[in-house]
C-alpha cells in the first residue's frame, strides 16, 4: 500500500509524527530540513538525528458480488529519516543535510488473488538526499532551501494470463532504479513571541527509471512474443508539497501546531512502459492514473510533563488524488483520517529519544477500475510505530 | 538480544493480525429459489466439452459445476457430475496446442492416451457409435450430453445413437429406451439449469449446411414446451440460456476469405477471386451453384486451406481448387451468405421460443445471445485480462473454436448466476474468473 495519499509517506521526524505530523510552522529540531528549510537558521542548536517508522499495514480486497477477501501479505516498510543541521554558533548560517523517504509503496498481494493480472506485487522507494543551507534575515524571518537528488527503485510483479501446460499462469517483472533532481525551500518567521509562521514548497521530482529489467516468464511457444532479454523506460512525477504551518505556545508547557498542506498530484497522469523490444504482443502501456491534487489538514499538541519528558498527540485528515474509476490495487487509497501520540525524553540534556504511534484508517473504497474493470471494495489498516535519537549540542 | 528479537517479531505479528480490515458481506441467500439439489440439462457446453472433446478437466471446470460450487454458500448440496476416472482422464481424446507455424498458425495434435472409449458398435439403421466407459456412480447432477440437440429429448432410442449419453445409462448399448427428457427428470430436484437447443442450429452450421439440417421451428416450441413443463412439474424453479449467434465463434471467423486469398495472392499476384459452392437462396432450397466468395461467406475453421491451389479433376478438366468457378470450395466448408442469413433467423426463433416460455413459467434466463454478441463486438475485459472472440488469442474459446475454455466457462458461470440473482433474489457469489485458465500453451 501506500502510506499517505497515493504514494506519499509522511513519515519524517519522530517528534513531528507525534503531534500529527505537523512541523512546518515548528522549531522542532534537525527534521526541518524537510518541513521548512527556512526555519534551521532560526534552531539555537546543531543536529544529528535518525528514526524509522516500521509499517504496519494490511489492505483487503473484496471483490464485487463475493464472498471473498484477499489481504496483502504481512511486509514491513520501513522508511527512514536522517538530518544534520550545523552552523558556527551566532552566525546567521546554518547548513543542513537530509536523507528521508517521501515516497513509497510495498504491496504484496500474492499471486493467486483475483486481481493478479492487475498487480502481484509493488515495492516502490524514493530516497531523497537534501543538502540545505538556511540565512537568518532579521531575528523574526529566516530562509532556507536546499537542492534534492532522489534515487528511486520500483519492483514490480504480474500475472499474464498466458497458461502453460500444467494451467500455470506467466510472470512480469518490472524492476529498475533511476534518478531525478528537485528542491525545497522555506521561509520562517517568529510573528511575535509565541506565534511562529512556516511556508514551505517541496518541488516536484520527475524520477526516470531508465534500463530497467523487464522480465518475462511465458510458455515455451510464445516466447518470441516476449523478447528476452528487454528493458524498459518508466517516469514517474513525484509532485511538489505546498505547506503553511503554524505554532502557538500558550503556555511555558504547551506547544500548539496546526499544518495545511497541498500536494500537486495531478502531474501523475499515466503510468506508462516503454519497452525496448516491441512485438505485436508486446505493446507499450499506458494506463491512465489521472490523479487530482490533495490535500491534509493536520494539529498536533505537545505537552512538557516534566523537564525531561514530553507528551505529544494530534491527527489529521488527508483527502485521496485518486479520482474514482482509478483506484489500483498498486494504491488502493481513499480518505483517511489518523491519530498519533508520542513521548519525547531527554535521556541527557543532549540526547533526546522519541517515540512515536500512529493509526491510520484508510476509508473503505469501492470501485471498478476503468482499465481492469476489477471490481470491488479495498480496505487498510495502518499501525507506524517509531523511534528516533537526536544529538544536539 | 535473542529474547528481544522474538519480542519483536511477536509484536509485529500480532500488529499485522490487529490491522487486517474486515469485510461484512451479507450471507449469501437462496432467496425465493431452493438450490440444495441443482441438475443441469443441456449438451457438451455444460458437459464441459473443451478442445474438441470431452475430458475430465474439462468436466471440472464445466460452467453447471462452477454455479453449484458458489451455490453451496446459499444453500447449494452436492454437486455430483459423471466424470471421467483419473485412468481415463482423457476422455474421448481432445485436441492440444503443440506449437506454431513459421507464419504463426497454430499447430494441433490429438491427445489418444488414456482415454475412456471402450469400442465402437454398430446400429443398424444409424451407425457406429463410439461408447465409453460407464459412469459407476448412481447421482448425477450435471446432465450435459455432448451432441444433444433438443430435437432429441423424447427419443427414446437416443441412448443407443450417442455414446456419451449412453455411458450415463444402465444396461447394454442396443437396449435403451429411456428418452433423455425422462431420465433428467426422473429423480427429484429443486433447481435446475437448461441450455439446450444451440446444437438444433449448430449442428447444421458447423457442417457448412451440407452434412445436417436446421430443426423446424414449431418442432422447437413445442419440444421447449414439453422439456420446460417436464422441468418445472413439480414447481421447480431455474435458469435457461439463449443460443448464441452461431457465427459469433471463432469456427466460423478465424479462417476468411480475405487471408485465404492474401495466401494465395502470395505465391500467385494474378489470381483475383476464391469461388465457393454456395447456396443459392435464403430459405429451404437446396439449390447451389458456384459463385465468387465475399467476407460474408464464412469458412470453417476445420478447412484444410493446403488445398487451395492444388490441381483436381473438374468437368473443365484438371483445375486449381477454389480458384475456378469449376472447382469451387465445397459446400461442407463454407457457411454462406444465404446459409449465414438462414441460421440467424432460426436461432432468433428459437431464442425467442426460450424467452416466452421462461417468461411464461416465471423462469430466470441467461441472455447469451447477447452476451456473446457483445464481446464479438466489443471484446471483455474481466479482472485486468483483455477478453475477445478470437482463436486461441482471444482466451474465452478453447482449441475448438466452438466450446470454451476454463476461463470462458467461468464467465458463463457468472452470467448464470447473476441471472439467477436478479430473477430470485438470491445472492449466489460470484465465481473468480481470474482462477480459470485459457487455452495451454506448451
Amino acid at each position: 500500500m501506500a502510506f499517505a495519499q497515493g504514494f506519499q509517506v509522511n513519515l519524517h521526524g519522530q517528534k513531528q509524527i507525534g503531534m500529527g505530523h505537523t512541523g512546518t510552522g515548528l522549531l522542532q529540531d534537525g527534521a526541518s530540513v524537510l518541513f521548512n528549510p527556512g526555519a534551521l537558521s532560526m534552531l539555537s542548536e546543531n543536529y544529528v538525528q535518525a528514526g524509522i517508522s516500521p509499517l504496519i499495514f494490511k489492505s483487503g480486497f473484496n471483490p464485487a458480488g463475493t464472498n471473498d477477501s484477499y489481504y496483502t501479505k504481512s511486509k514491513l516498510a520501513t522508511p527512514f529519516t536522517f538530518y544534520g543541521v550545523w552552523g558556527p554558533k551566532q552566525s546567521k548560517f546554518k547548513f543542513g543535510l537530509g536523507v528521508y523517504t517521501p515516497f513509497g509503496g510495498l504491496t504484496d498481494w500474492g499471486n493467486n488473488w483475483q486481481g493478479k493480472y492487475s498487480l502481484e506485487s509493488l515495492d516502490l522507494k524514493a530516497i531523497y538526499i537534501q543538502p540545505t543551507i538556511s540565512y537568518k534575515l532579521t531575528d523574526f524571518l529566516s530562509i532556507g532551501g536546499g537542492f534534492v537528488y532522489n534515487h528511486g527503485i520500483v519492483n514490480l510483479t504480474r500475472a499474464i494470463p498466458l497458461a502453460d501446460a500444467n494451467g500455470a499462469d506467466g510472470q512480469a517483472q518490472l524492476k529498475g532504479s533511476g534518478h531525478g533532481y528537485g528542491w525545497n525551500a522555506g521561509v520562517f518567521i517568529k510573528a511575535s513571541k509565541d506565534f511562529t509562521i512556516g511556508l514551505n514548497y517541496r518541488s516536484k521530482v520527475n524520477t526516470t527509471i531508465k534500463d530497467g529489467d523487464a522480465l518475462f516468464t511465458v510458455p515455451n511457444s510464445v516466447k518470441a512474443n516476449f523478447p528476452q532479454p528487454n528493458t524498459f523506460t518508466a517516469s514517474l512525477p513525484l509532485p511538489s508539497t505546498s505547506s503553511i504551518g503554524f505554532g502557538y505556545t500558550p503556555s511555558n508547557k504547551w506547544l500548539l501546531a496546526l499544518d495545511v498542506n497541498y500536494v500537486h498530484w495531478s502531474v501523475y497522469k499515466v503510468l506508462g512502459f516503454d519497452y525496448a523490444k516491441n512485438t505485436p504482443t508486446l505493446q507499450d502501456t499506458y494506463s491512465p492514473r489521472n490523479y487530482k491534487d490533495g490535500a491534509a489538514f493536520r494539529a498536533g499538541a505537545q505537552y512538557q510533563a516534566k523537564d525531561n519528558l514530553f507528551l505529544r498527540f494530534g491527527g489529521g485528515y488527508g483527502i485521496t488524488p485518486v479520482r474514482d474509476g482509478y483506484v489500483t490495487p498498486e494504491a488502493p487509497d481513499a480518505n483517511r483520517y489518523y491519530f498519533t501520540g508520542g513521548l519525547g525524553y531527554k535521556v541527557t540534556p543532549h540526547l533526546d529519544l522519541d517515540l512515536s504511534f500512529e493509526y491510520e484508517k484508510v476509508f473503505a473504497r469501492t470501485q471498478t477500475n476503468i482499465e481492469s474493470n476489477l471490481s470491488g471494495t479495498f480496505k487498510t489498516n495502518v499501525y507506524i510505530p517509531g523511534i528516533s535519537l537526536a544529538y544536539h549540542w | 538480544m535473542k529474547n528481544f528479537k522474538l519480542y519483536f517479531y511477536v509484536l509485529l505479528a500480532a500488529g499485522f493480525v490487529a490491522c487486517k480490515p474486515s469485510f461484512e458481506t451479507p450471507k449469501p441467500s437462496a432467496g425465493t429459489a431452493d438450490f440444495s439439489k441443482y441438475i443441469a440439462v443441456g449438451n457438451s457446453l455444460t458437459a464441459g466439452y473443451a478442445d474438441g472433446g470431452l475430458y475430465l478437466e474439462g468436466q471440472e471446470n464445466s460452467y453447471p459445476s462452477i454455479i453449484a460450487k458458489q451455490m453451496q454458500a446459499a444453500g447449494g448440496g452436492t454437486f455430483t457430475q459423471p466424470l471421467f476416472n483419473q485412468a481415463q482422464a482423457n476422455g474421448s481424446g481432445y485436441l492440444r496446442l503443440t506449437g506454431f507455424t513459421a507464419t504463426g498458425s497454430p499447430v494441433t495434435a490429438l491427445v489418444t492416451d488414456n482415454t475412456a472409449v471402450t469400442g465402437q458398435t454398430a446400429i443398424p439403421g444409424f451407425g457406429n457409435v463410439t461408447t465409453y466407459a460407464k459412469y459407476s456412480g448412481t447421482d448425477i447432477n450435471n446432465y450435459g450430453v455432448p451432441g444433444i440437440k433438443l430435437l432429441h429429448i423424447t427419443l427414446a432410442s437416443y441412448g443407443n445413437l450417442n455414446g456419451f449419453y449412453e455411458r450415463l445409462l444402465p444396461g447394454s448399448i442396443g437396449t435403451h429406451t429411456t428418452p433423455y427428457i425422462d431420465f433428467v427428470t426422473a429423480k427429484p430436484f429443486t433447481f435446475f439449469s437448461n441450455w439446450l437447443g444451440n446444437n438444433d442450429a449448430l449442428g447444421y452450421a458447423t457442417s457448412g449446411g451440407a452434412g445436417d439440417v436446421l430443426t423446424d421451428k414449431a418442432t422447437f416450441a413445442a419440444l421447449y414446451n414439453l422439456a420446460m413443463g417436464k422441468l418445472t412439474a413439480a414447481g421447480q424453479k431455474g435458469v435457461v440460456a439463449t443460443i448464441p449467434d452461431v457465427t459469433a465463434i471463432p469456427y466460423f471467423n478465424t479462417v476468411t476469405v480475405a487471408a485465404i486469398l492474401a495466401g494465395v495472392q502470395k505465391a500467385n499476384p494474378q489470381v483475383q477471386a476464391i469461388y465457393i459452392n454456395a447456396k443459392t437462396a435464403a430459405d429451404g432450397t437446396t439449390t447451389y451453384a458456384p459463385r465468387v466468395a465475399t467476407a460474408q461467406d464464412m469458412i470453417v475453421l476445420t478447412f484444410p486451406t493446403a488445398k487451395i491451389g492444388t490441381m483436381v479433376s473438374s468437368p473443365a478438366g484438371m483445375l486449381p481448387y477454389g480458384l475456378t468457378p469449376y472447382t469451387p470450395i465445397e459446400n461442407q466448408y463454407v457457411l454462406d451468405n444465404n446459409e449465414v442469413t438462414l441460421t440467424k433467423d432460426y436461432v432468433n426463433a428459437y431464442n425467442s421460443t426460450i424467452v416466452s416460455v421462461a417468461g411464461a413459467k416465471g423462469i430466470a434466463v441467461n441472455d447469451m445471445y447477447t452476451f456473446l454478441n457483445n464481446v464479438k463486438a466489443h471484446g471483455l475485459v474481466v479482472d485486468g485480462v483483455s477478453l475477445n472472440s478470437g482463436y486461441i488469442s482471444g482466451g474465452l474459446f478453447s482449441l475448438d473454436g466452438v466450446h470454451l475454455t476454463p476461463k470462458g466457462y467461468a464467465i458463463v458461470a457468472n452470467e448464470f448466476i447473476k441471472a439467477i440473482n436478479k430473477k430470485y433474489n438470491s445472492s449466489i457469489p460470484l465465481a473468480n474468473v481470474s482462477a480459470y485458465r485459457s487455452v495451454k500453451f506448451p
